[in-house]
């Protein structure tokens, strides 16, 4: 019997109340089951209207559903795509109608996993899928539409042409050495190299940025106690009882509140406060705290206007930074003299968390902090992904011991061999070689098409 | 009537470099061969110049050696001058190489036919194959007499429709001066055998009492020779009568009393000429539909495609000791013979050389490599066997690889034994093969160092530990020399762990290797081992952190090779795979997913979905 790839369904909107929920099937019983269900001939690629009668023949819902045929489909395979009212109930009583009718439930990712094992998109642009599907921000949008557009394989592309042109001097040296080559110009083979490694390097620079867009800014709260942090976090937040109830009785030490501040996605952490003379319950809650800080991007250091500005904990004078601190003066209405605020060595914003002052000139430093954490060269918004830093610190390291070869007149042989692991690990990136591990651990990351 | 002969084992077409190899692999397996050639006098020539080896070709020969191929013997004992290219470079690119004269090249190895046994040499020109019920039973000749075998192993070079071309005009033959064979490209297209045309071309030869050395540079050979065969293993090999002949070489022995050769330039009245004839080239006219070789471009290319190249390289290298004919390396052309004349006389050093015979190009049929499997034997016929240039390959040492691999292949088959099969990462052979069977070709094949993904484990004093498992499997060599193989193993193994391990001064001997310190001195008794065990430990020491970095990469690209694709996979019944690639897998048939994944337009994705297959046919069955 030829093996056929399992149908499978799933959910592609959001659980939870909505106007519509959609589900997508993808398989060879995708047409038959249009068929089946709506009866009519349809007409591929088009939105028809129909009932949805379950197995029992009970009508479920009124929906609208396309059929696709492949390969010229998301997925490269016959599609269907259901559009029902948004009601979870409705959605997954269709959903495990569909199962009953021998679809299975997919598995996460596997939807564009089918996409890319039938040639519909390459690796890069896969890994940009996923980014959209996780897409938190308008930003992250920006950027993961960008990378499946190809912005980031077309700067591969640069960096594979430049990389196998110089390897192709050097290879021509080795395979003919019985030519009468011009002298070998090493020169303008460093000028090359140090240009791929700068170009290396930007795009590996687009890490850290990237993983804020990705996983959000991690954005610690930290002060003395009784400064208003929890305050500040309530009314950024802008629901203050959601989270109340949300933890009702928590024994957690800290609390965190996703939270959009302009274009960007913030995770907003409350911390316990930093008692200089702590009991020994507190002094948990303070080793929790600056645990929170040591992956914060950034702090938001709240202070009281009225007090005396505290000193600040070696371990967090190394972590904050001008780049990545706001000093947060909390209860200005207390204390409503500007030049009252003493100076610290941060930006810094003066709000009444009770009043709500201020807040709007806080969110704006915010957007500007965060805007800076971007580099110049990512301007294209090229966001490397942690699989792709991984890669890419590889090849700086092949690239950089390549260079030091090239300077020093090092064999010929090896330094071959380091330009060719470095365009080993660009084709890792690209999807273009075969590495079990890269697919594994990519599809293993991916969450179905929703 | 029709004669008939016995029935063979082997049947070989062609006495060229690929034909030798195989008869002579065939033979010493014990296997009763047949070698047809069109002309007994013409064994193993180097119709295009008088060398062996050179880079990546040089380690190819020394892989012959050590699969028990004859063409590194024959060379070393011909050879009249010997050099090792790219000393300046590591010993994974260094390749030796040899100027051999020619005729005592050919007379030896005719020489060591005539003496195997179970060797049946004819001369005869194949006009076609016997086929029945797909499979190929024997050759017809034009001599209307049938040989029969089990295996045919056809190796017609570029006698195949070779048409040669001297500016305009033209003549059937695959070398000046030889026939070409017409009847036998029908007989392969009628079955089903696809050929495609390619071309070559090569040099004019010019007397050397006519030439003016002072004009030229010269270039000698190593003072110490590096061999291609593995004297250290080989069971002792008795001189012949032919080699070096002559009073001033009694007592000669390979690397002595070696001959130079001569470096010249083009002139930029040597580019004129060229340019202001073009039309006349036979190549520049359209006259020639076959594709050449980019690598060795005819002059007339590297005029018009490199014309901002000043001048060009030449080297005047002998044919032999006992002739005054030169080949003139660089010059290959398809101008017409009053054009070469002027064109010779541009050059220093060349002014007033007399041509001895012009140069030319020839067109010739090949067979699509694609068109066969890794052992070499053809999809399409079974029992049929192709090898050398008849694949689309260049140079007597790709051609010489094939032959011995399609010879013993050939043995196999008829004893229904394991094919061999090299790997790509075992050395340039696998390389060679699998390039040619997964990839195909569009221009006369050639081997690179750059074509191995692991070139660094090819150094070329290393082909007979790389062999060692197809060597003992195969039974290619004498018992006592793979004893000696075995021993060099060992005592490989021994030196490189007591100088990793053991320690002097605070540092580990491999250490003190690897800082290059001078003063060093090797522990006395690992001094004392054969200059090869030496080389390859110091290589492996110094070398360490690439080796073994290659070694794992060699690691998990066998993981991929371990994954078998069964021979009843039918490809086109498999969901999910691109139309495209299972087409080319039907095609194919690759043995395992590492070959799947070489043939072009199969992309990673279609791996995935073999992969998923598998482990459900599996699970099926578990």
């Amino acid at each position: 019997m030829p093996f056929e790839f399992e149908t499978i369904a799933a959910l592609a909107t959001p659980a939870g109340t909505s106007a519509l929920a959609v589900l997508r099937v993808s398989g060879p019983l995708s047409s038959g089951l249009a068929n089946v269900l709506f009866g009519s001939i349809t007409t591929p690629r088009m939105a028809h209207h129909a009932d949805y009668r379950n197995v029992g023949g009970t009508l479920v819902d009124d929906v609208v559903f396309t059929c696709f045929v492949g390969p010229n489909s998301y997925t490269g395979e016959d599609c269907l795509e259901i559009s029902c009212h948004g009601n979870p109930f409705v959605a997954q009583m269709i959903l495990e109608d569909l199962f009953a009718r021998g679809c299975r439930p997919a598995e996460p990712g596997e939807f564009t996993k089918r996409a890319f094992l039938h040639g519909r998109m390459d690796l890069s642009r896969a890994e940009a899928v996923m980014d959209l599907i996780h897409a938190r921000s308008e930003r992250a949008l920006a950027a993961a539409n960008h990378q499946l557009r190809g912005a980031l394989a077309r700067e591969l592309d640069v960096l594979n042409a430049i990389l196998i042109n110089i390897l192709a001097f050097v290879e021509a040296y080795i395979d003919f050495p019985e030519e009468d080559l011009p002298p070998s110009d090493r020169q303008s083979l460093l000028i090359q190299m140090d240009s791929l490694l700068a170009r290396t390097r930007s795009l590996h620079a687009t890490k850290h940025y990237g993983a804020i867009l990705r996983e959000g800014i991690i954005t610690v709260i930290i002060g003395e106690p009784n400064v208003g942090k929890s305050t500040l976090l309530n009314i950024l937040a802008g629901h203050e009882r959601a989270l109340v109830s949300a933890e009702p009785g928590t024994t957690r030490d800290y609390l965190e509140e996703p939270l959009l501040i302009g274009p960007h996605f913030l995770r907003l952490v409350d911390t316990a406060g930093l008692n200089a003379s702590p009991s020994p319950l507190e002094r948990r809650g303070i080793a929790k705290s600056l645990e929170q800080a040591e992956s914060a991007d950034l702090f938001l250091w709240v202070l009281d206007a009225t007090q005396p500005v505290p000193q600040l904990s070696p371990r967090l004078t190394s972590l904050m930074t001008q780049a990545n601190t706001i000093a947060v003066f909390n209860k200005i209405d207390l204390n409503s003299a500007e030049s009252a605020t003493p100076p610290t060595a941060f930006m810094s914003g003066r709000i009444s968390a009770i009043q709500g002052t201020g807040l709007d000139e806080l969110k704006i430093k915010i957007i500007n902090l965060v805007e800076s954490f971007r580099s110049e060269q990512d301007s294209d918004l090229i966001a490397i992904s942690a699989r792709h830093a991984h890669l890419l610190t590889s090849i700086e390291i092949s690239l950089q011991l390549a260079r030091v070869r090239l300077a020093n007149e090092g064999p010929d042989e090896l330094l071959a061999c380091d330009l060719r692991s470095a365009l080993r690990l660009f084709g890792g990136i690209s999807g273009k070689i075969i590495d079990d591990e890269v697919l594994e651990q990519i599809f293993a990351s991916f969450c179905i098409g929703k | 009537m029709q004669f008939n002969s016995n029935n063979y084992d082997v049947i070989v077409c062609g006495g060229g470099h690929a034909g030798v190899e195989a008869c002579l692999a065939a033979a010493r397996m014990g296997a009763s061969t047949l070698l047809l050639t069109g002309n007994l006098d013409t064994i193993a020539q180097m119709s295009c110049n008088p060398a062996i080896g050179g880079q990546a070709k040089g380690q190819l020969v020394r892989e012959i050696d050590a699969l028990g191929g004859e063409m590194a013997i024959n060379a070393d004992l011909t050879a009249i001058q010997f050099r090792l290219l790219n000393v300046s470079k590591g010993p994974a690119v260094q390749s030796p190489r040899a100027q051999c004269d020619k005729k005592a090249y050919q007379f030896r190895m005719k020489h060591v036919l005539e003496l195997t046994p179970h060797l049946h040499l004819f001369q005869n020109v194949v006009s076609g194959l016997i086929y029945k019920s797909g499979a190929v039973i024997g050759c017809r000749t034009n001599l209307g007499v049938n040989f029969y075998g089990r295996t045919v192993v056809v190796t017609t070079g570029t006698f195949l429709r070779g048409l040669i071309h001297v500016g305009k005009a033209k003549s059937a033959g695959g070398r000046l001066g030889d026939f070409s064979s017409v009847s036998l490209s029908d007989s392969l297209q009628e079955a089903g055998i696809q050929l495609q045309r390619l071309k070559t071309g090569t040099p004019p030869r010019v007397l050397g009492s006519s030439l003016n050395f002072h004009r030229m540079i010269e270039q000698r050979g190593d003072a110490k020779p590096t061999y291609f065969a593995f004297h250290d293993t080989r069971d002792s090999e008795g001189l012949f009568h032919v080699e070096q002949t002559g009073a001033d070489y009694i007592g000669w022995v390979p690397g002595s009393a070696q001959v130079s050769c001569w470096m010249t330039y083009t002139t930029p009245e040597s580019e004129l000429v060229v340019k202001s004839n073009l039309h006349k080239s036979a190549m520049y006219s359209g006259e020639i539909s076959g594709i050449g070789p980019r690598y060795c471009p005819s002059i007339e290319d590297k005029f018009v495609r490199f014309s901002d190249k000043e001048r060009h390289l030449l080297f005047i290298e002998p044919e032999g000791r006992n002739t005054n004919e030169y080949y003139i390396n660089g010059l290959s052309t398809s101008l017409p013979y009053e054009v070469q004349i002027e064109l010779v006389h541009s050059i220093p050093g060349l002014e007033s050389a007399t041509l001895l015979r012009p140069a030319y190009a020839v067109e010739y049929d090949f067979a699509q490599p694609t068109q066969l499997f890794p052992s070499l034997e053809s999809r399409l016929v079974e029992n049929l066997f192709f090898a050398g240039q008849i694949n689309g390959t260049s140079g007597y040492e790709e051609a010489a690889s094939q032959g011995l691999v399609a010879g013993i292949n050939a043995v196999q088959k008829v004893r229904g034994e394991a094919q061999l099969i090299i790997q790509r990462h075992q050395g340039y052979i696998g390389v060679l093969i699998d390039d040619l069977v997964m990839k195909g070709t569009t221009e006369p094949y050639r081997m690179f160092t750059s074509r191995a993904e692991h070139r660094l484990l090819f150094n070329h004093g290393s082909a007979e530990l790389r062999y060692y498992q197809h060597i003992v499997n195969h039974k290619l060599l004498s018992i006592s020399r793979i004893d000696r193989i075995t021993r060099k193993i060992s005592g490989i193994s021994y030196w490189e762990i007591f100088l990793e391990t053991t320690k002097t001064e605070g540092f580990s001997w491999a250490d003190l290797i690897r800082q290059k310190s001078k003063s060093t001195k090797l522990p006395r008794d690992f001094l004392a081992e054969s200059k090869e065990v030496i080389e390859e430990v110091l290589y492996r020491i110094a070398y360490r952190g690439y080796l073994q970095r290659e070694l794992k990469q060699v690691e998990k690209l066998e993981s991929a090779e371990k994954i078998r694709l069964p021979d009843s996979l039918d490809y086109l019944k498999i969901a999910g795979l691109r139309r495209e690639s299972a087409l080319k897998l039907h095609h194919f048939r690759p043995t395992n997913l590492g070959q799947a994944g070489r043939i072009s337009g199969v992309n990673p994705a279609d791996l995935s979905i073999l992969m998923v297959y598998l482990s459900s046919l599996q699970r099926k069955s578990a």
